[in-house]
């Protein structure tokens, strides 16, 4: 093995075992180790100098990295509804609000509050679900969820999260940035940052959209904020490219492309020999990958070739943008060894205010849409063996309040729930996930957690301990400080992790 | 002199026995508090010790902190005694519970005795480079010693930037490159001042002449180009985080190009950096300011707003300042304020207070995450501001100049007013989707805190569909006195409207609205809208003979629809905001009250400076503020260099990187004040006409063993051109690019379905004609959404203040030059054109590289280009089919094999390693 070999082995090897160690590299022109790196890996164009970043090599920013200590999981799926379905009429069984329904909120419930759209004096609203109790682990679960309550006894609930943000996009980006503010790096980039990918042809961090709009928060929700842009989320698409630029040119096949990457690289070599630039032999390690990317890409990205049973459990619609596609790709994905798979399905903000947004009819068929293929998903990750190392994570970025909504101080026309930042249920499954357990409680009308109250932190902080990564520990240089995802917070929920 | 070497053995002698005699210390060299105490203590002791995290009740972070006692009561340090400083005991005792650093290995016995030395010597205490002011240095005079002011490589002459560049290289024994070749340094130059390469014309003058003073003429035609603004505007619109929408959730358009055109034009004018940052900062504040000077101030502007339903403006508003804090300090004085806002600041001396004493500069001013963004500057045509200024003199003339500026500044501002959304205590009445106070039947609702001392009327913009009902202005509560009662007319889209005040009141008071709208269908119909109010006299000049005439003018510019842009507005004295320190930086946690000021950490507060933003420009651009002159000159120094002479451009602060040249930092800040009276043009130029600077980028592989990254600069550093270099430069040399220059964002080729932005359905929609071949720093910039092409070359999101844009080499941005339309369109037209000079296939693709590279293409290169054309060649006379649909937007004529060939051999040289870096 050459020299250089060593050094990186050895400084993998001390990275598993002192973890603090691991921050091995300060800065590219200080250490001994770093000063050999350096010299062999060119540029360092981590961060600013003087953090603890994590080492990245420039030609190969996305090298896997090991993890602070041994994961139980190595791929995420997180299934983000944006707008944030009710708890009230899914999971958080309140028969003491059926019996108040129609009754107007008592004003100490409404002291210090603030809503988005509530005024005055709400009434409660019942919920508008029927309940029963599912598995061996009796969980409650709504009938609006027939084929995912048959899998009660796989997931974890985690019945009283609570954020401090209660408007969409403030919600969703403390969700996954850790920070109501734009500009902070998303969960799965941090991920990436942290662990690199498994799979050199296909980008780390892939996002899956669906329900006719990005989230309200708009594309930071899987931006990489200050860290290098090489690790924000790569949106797949369903129409046009599936990875932006992916397609050759009309009229350009892959033979000729192939041919030219061929000539651009052997000139490059040429420029290599005569500047002797180190960024040249990544750029063109970049292009053959680039061309291996366009290969393999689209036969991820393509469902076409799942046998019929594979269509038939998720419910997929082929040639549509649909949520149940997303789910059957986010499983090829993973099983490609892609790190973290990030869908958001737009559409399960329930106010009432017309038949679009309400508890009655809109939010019954989005719930519709997504029960078969979430169900199809766990199970199809466990008839492969992949749920154990997949973790996935299901959750909207706020609660519904027990209040019926009163827009604009009037009764609304249909059944609807404003934001509710103080209680909301988030599940988990796989990758080291209990099965079979529900941990924390709200309040006897689902106003407020009473007991097991996490906070969104601290879902992240479980999110990156599975992955095996300490949120205290992985880091990032900016503005003068350390940033991480979880800032100053976050306590891993020790009671669901099996 | 020279001593004999068994003299100074002798001296020597005696000095050790000496320093034995008085105890050891009699002979010790001082201890520097910066370059070795401060270091140790950043590293082993301020985590624990900080201005966070005060463990033990003991902070490293001043003097006076540690010649106190901690929690153990004994203490810290006695200056001129270790054995009695209880630090110096923590690090030498041997019981492992007591000693420091807390739970780790002890100090190297090194570094302990630096401690103890700079304890015993008095524990002097100094500032951070950064923070002492700037002085002039003298330049290194190494070379001069040796008798060459001439480079012996070049022949050129050195320049003072050149010696401070070789002095360093000697102490790292590197050997400098020699000159680059003209055609390289062309390029180079090129991209470095105008952004992409020259033109044609100046090209071949410049590579034919052998006239010793041609590449300064090269320099100062290129500095004098209006292409020079255009490009070094982005290094400037990433710390403005200018963009064309709001930002939050619908993401909306907002208009505000007008600043970026501002920017360009400061640029290519050459405003003195002082002024230039005095003018964005506080332009609204000069005497008299110029519509140039209302629009910089568009740079605090360019915050981002939330109109998602339910928001609090007041939330986004105060979030807005924050930023403008934050911003300020990291893109005009390199500084990482933004820590202070929840505590202390860990590592420099900044206390949390003064976080907020600062921000106050920023608290005052006129916008509230507004729906429509205001304030405005409204843009009128020429005409118009003819009448503006004929009313502007009659003004004057009817009353004085202080009034009749009042009157002006309103109507071309629509400043000062309180806003519907300070409304409160609603009752059948609401902040109609956080945009508009509106009002149903038996509505209520009251605006508190109006100053009326000497207004007679009140002008307010307002819509009602309706046109049913009347309200009324009643003074201190719902039942007081009224103030005005009016009629609700049905209008046209919003309209501005006056109605003259009962009475004369004097004071701040509460206002209160009621709307009776008992004809309204229903109890949830809306009767009417406001937006904003203004309180003021009555217009002067009353009984004059053309009163009514000119009153007429002045409301009908008053209501024109003009366009606009954004721009900062203060609130006068009577609507002016108190600041508050914030409990662990949460906003609605407001504790101590605080007055504007700066950190003690900096030099006093220029005398009979105004305590405002006005004031504090003033103080920024003093020559004896440490940072904003420095934190210039190594952002031009990075934009050249790939790198700045402090690598994070974004922290000169003690957490930032070393300066790799500290004396050519001084000499270059001293310099731009001093020498260039802030000129960035002179700068920029002093530096290109270095010898360093026209070094050869090729590595030796000594240079590259000694010294990979470049930091000593012994040759030139290969950069990758940025996003917005790499569009001009493929636009440029394939004939496409579009000349014009400012106006509202374009939109060129992106693919479909990138935006979606929940409810807005605003589209991306492709210019037309030359608008699609503008240059990229006028492409459209969507905050949630940038250029994707764009974005995988690292450019910002512009959310924030960005100082630097982390390079990264991926295979995403291979993708993009290989198969975005824009560069397979520009590969087409440099087909085209070299097809159209050269008949020889040959010839074609020397021409081709030349005209992409800047330089000829070796035969080996050319060899393999020609291969790849021969190659394409037979497979499209197979395939007429592909190229047809290649070159499918030319005429039937042009779709050739041969240009089909041609075309995909251009776009491999428009992906060469070489296109995509500056060499």
């Amino acid at each position: 093995m050459p020299p250089i070999n060593n050094i990186v082995r050895e400084a993998q090897l001390k990275g598993l075992t002192h973890k603090t160690r691991r921050l091995f590299l300060r800065d590219c022109a200080l250490g001994l180790g770093s000063l050999a790196l350096g010299s062999f890996l060119g540029s360092c164009q981590s961060g600013t100098a003087g953090g603890k970043d994590l080492f990245i090599d420039p030609k190969n920013p996305l090298a896997a990295r090991p993890p602070h200590f041994a994961p139980k999981a190595k791929s995420v799926i997180y299934i983000h509804l944006a707008g944030a379905p009710s708890q009230l009429e899914l999971f958080d069984y309140k028969p003491a609000l059926a019996k108040l329904d129609g009754q107007p909120c008592p004003p100490s419930l409404l002291e210090g509050k603030r809503f988005a759209f509530i005024r005055g004096v709400p009434n409660l609203l019942g919920p508008k679900a029927n309940f029963r109790q599912r598995g061996q682990s009796g969980a409650w679960i709504s009938d609006h969820l027939p084929h995912f309550a048959e899998l009660a006894d796989e997931v974890s609930f985690l019945k009283a999260v609570h954020t401090d943000q209660f408007n969409h996009a403030p919600a969703q980006l403390m969700m996954h940035t850790g920070s109501p503010r734009l500009g902070r790096p998303s969960m799965g980039s941090w991920v990436t940052y942290g662990l690199g990918s498994e799979n050199s042809d296909l980008p780390g961090f892939v996002v899956l959209n669906s329900g006719g709009n990005n989230p309200d928060a708009g594309k930071t929700v899987w931006g990489s904020g200050f860290l290098p842009s090489v690790y924000q989320g790569v949106q797949c698409r369903s129409k046009g490219d599936p990875v932006l630029y992916l397609g050759d040119p009309k009229g350009i096949s892959r033979d000729q492309r192939k041919a030219s990457i061929t000539a651009i690289n052997q000139i490059n070599q040429l420029s290599h020999e005569e500047f002797r630039d180190p960024e040249t032999l990544a750029r063109i390690a970049q292009y053959e990958m680039a061309f291996r990317m366009q290969a393999s890409v689209p036969g991820v990205m393509s469902i076409e070739d799942e046998p019929d049973y594979i269509h038939e459990m998720y419910g997929t619609r082929p040639g549509q943008t649909a949520l149940a596609n997303n789910l059957l790709l986010a499983r090829k994905l993973v099983e490609k060894g892609v790190r973290f798979v990030q869908l958001y399905d737009w559409g399960w903000d329930s106010h009432g205010t017309s038949k679009y947004d309400n508890l009655e009819i809109s939010f019954v068929n989005k719930c519709r849409e997504m029960d078969k293929p979430v169900a199809a998903l766990l199970l199809d990750l466990k008839q492969r063996g992949l749920l154990e190392e997949t973790l996935v994570v299901w959750g909207g970025e706020f609660g519904r309040t027990p209040m019926q909504e009163n827009r604009n101080g009037n009764a609304a026309m249909f059944a609807g729930r404003d934001h509710n930042p103080d209680a909301f249920t988030i599940w988990m499954a796989g990758g080291g996930i209990k099965k079979g357990v529900s941990y924390g409680e709200t309040d006897e009308i689902g106003y407020a957690g009473v007991e097991g109250r996490v906070s969104i932190y601290d879902v992240q902080a479980t999110i990156l301990n599975q992955m095996g990564l300490n949120h205290e520990e992985l880091t990032y240089a900016f503005q003068g400080r350390e940033f991480r995802l979880t800032d100053v917070h976050g306590e891993i929920i020790n009671s669901i992790i099996a | 002199m020279q001593f004999h070497p068994r003299y100074i053995f002798i001296a020597l002698l005696i000095a050790v026995l000496l320093g034995v005699l008085f105890g050891g210390d009699f002979f010790e060299r001082k201890i520097d508090f910066n370059s070795e105490v401060k270091p140790i203590l950043n590293k082993h002791c301020i985590t624990c010790h900080g201005g966070v995290k005060r463990s033990g009740e003991l902070s490293m972070m001043t003097r006076a902190d540690l010649l106190k006692a901690g929690e153990s009561g004994k203490v810290a340090i006695v200056p001129g005694a270790p054995e009695k400083s209880e630090v110096y005991r923590r690090l030498i005792t041997h019981d492992e519970v007591d000693r420091m650093p807390f739970e780790s290995e002890p100090l190297p016995k090194k570094e302990i005795n630096v401690i103890r030395k700079w304890i015993k010597q008095g524990a002097q205490w100094g500032k951070h480079w950064a923070f002492r002011p700037v002085a002039k240095v003298e330049v290194p005079t190494t070379q001069k010693q040796q008798g060459s002011l001439i480079d012996p490589a070049s022949g050129q002459a050195l320049q003072d930037i050149d010696h401070f560049i070789r002095q360093a290289q000697q102490q790292w024994q590197l050997v400098p490159q020699g000159p680059a070749d003209k055609e390289h340094l062309l390029r180079r130059l090129g991209l470095d001042l105008i952004g992409m390469p020259v033109s044609a014309s100046l090209a071949e003058s410049y590579l034919q002449s052998d006239h010793p003073e041609a590449y300064e003429q090269l320099v100062d035609s290129l500095l004098a180009s209006t292409h020079f603004g255009e490009h070094w505007a982005s290094m400037w619109l990433d710390l403005a985080r200018y963009a064309d929408t709001k930002g939050a959730e619908r993401d909306a358009r907002r208009v505000i190009w007008a600043y970026r055109d501002w920017v360009i034009r400061a640029f290519n004018q050459d405003m003195p950096y002082d002024q230039f940052i005095t003018e964005q900062l506080a332009g609204d504040l000069l005497p008299d300011p110029t519509d140039a000077q209302y629009t910089a101030t568009g740079f605090h502007r360019n915050t981002i707003t939330n109109d998602e339903g339910g928001t609090d403006n007041e939330e986004f508003r105060v979030a807005a300042v924050v930023d403008r804090v934050n911003t300020t300090w990291e893109a005009m004085m390199g500084s990482t304020f933004a820590c202070t806002q929840c505590h202390g600041h860990p590592y420099d001396p900044i206390k949390y207070e003064e976080y907020y004493a600062f921000m106050d500069f920023f608290n005052n001013t006129n916008d509230l995450d507004t729906y429509a963004d205001y304030p405005w500057l409204r843009q009128f045509s020429s005409e118009q501001k003819q009448e503006l200024q004929a009313l502007e003199q009659w003004l004057a003339g009817q009353s004085n100049e202080q009034i009749a500026d009042q009157w002006i500044d309103f109507l071309k501002t629509w400043q000062p007013v309180y806003y519907s959304l300070q409304a409160d205590k609603c009752i059948n009445a609401e902040i109609y989707d956080t945009k508009f106070l509106a009002f149903r039947q038996n509505g209520s609702a009251r605006l508190p805190g109006v100053n009326l001392t000497d207004k007679e009327s009140l002008i307010f913009r307002y819509t009602s569909g309706a046109g049913t009902g009347s309200w009324q202005l009643h003074l201190d509560s719902l039942n007081g006195p009224v103030l005005l009662s009016q009629k609700v007319k049905a209008t046209k889209g919003w309209e501005i409207h006056e109605v003259p005040l009962a009475e004369n009141i004097t004071g701040e008071h509460d206002l209160y609205f009621t709307y009776d709208g008992w004809q309204l269908p229903n109890e949830r119909a809306i009767g009417l809208r406001f937006d904003w109010f203004h309180f003021t006299s009555s217009f002067p000049g009353k009984g004059s003979i053309d009163y009514s005439l000119q009153k007429e003018k002045y409301w009908e510019l008053l209501r024109a629809n003009t366009p606009y842009t954004l721009i900062t507005v203060e609130r006068p004295g009577a609507m002016q905001r108190s600041t508050h320190v914030w409990d662990r930086g949460n906003w609605m946690a407001k504790q101590e009250k605080v007055e504007a000021d700066i950190p003690e950490l900096f030099d006093p507060w220029p005398e009979g400076a105004p305590k405002n933003r006005l004031g504090l420009s003033q103080w920024m651009t003093d020559p004896k503020h440490p940072l904003t002159s420095r934190t210039i000159v190594n952002r031009v120094w990075a934009q050249l260099f790939g790198r700045g002479l402090v690598e994070t451009l974004e922290d000169l602060g003690t957490q930032g990187a070393e300066p790799s040249h500290p004396e050519l930092l001084d000499y270059l800040a001293y310099t731009l004040m001093y020498e260039y009276d802030w000129s960035l043009k002179q700068l920029i130029k002093s530096i290109v006409m270095t010898v360093s600077y026209q070094q050869s980028s090729e590595a030796t592989l000594e240079q590259l063993e000694k010294d990979p990254q470049n930091i000593w600069l012994s040759r030139s550093p290969r950069v990758r051109l940025t996003a917005e270099q790499l569009r001009d430069q493929g636009l440029r040399v394939s004939g496409l690019l579009s000349k014009k220059m400012y106006g509202p964002g374009v939109m060129p080729y992106q693919p479909d379905g990138i935006w979606n932005t929940p409810y807005n359905d605003d589209q991306w929609e492709i210019s037309e004609g030359e608008d699609r071949y503008r240059r990229a720093v006028y492409t459209f910039w969507k905050r949630s959404s940038p250029h994707p092409a764009m974005l995988t070359f690292d450019a910002a999101d512009r959310q924030v203040c960005v100082a630097r844009r982390i390079r990264t080499n991926t295979p995403l941005q291979a993708l993009v030059t290989l198969n975005d339309p824009s560069f397979v369109e520009m590969a087409i037209h440099l087909a085209l054109s070299v097809k159209e000079e050269k008949t020889e296939v040959a010839d074609q693709l020397a021409l081709a590289y030349q005209r992409a590279i800047g330089c000829e293409a070796t035969p080996a290169k050319v060899a393999i280009l020609l291969e790849l054309y021969q190659q394409q060649l037979m497979d499209y006379s197979e395939h007429k089919e592909a190229v047809n649909s290649l070159l499918s937007d030319l005429s039937s004529a042009h779709q050739t094999a041969e240009l089909a060939a041609l075309t995909l051999t251009c776009n491999a040289i428009m992906n060469l390693d070489e296109f995509i870096t500056k060499t």
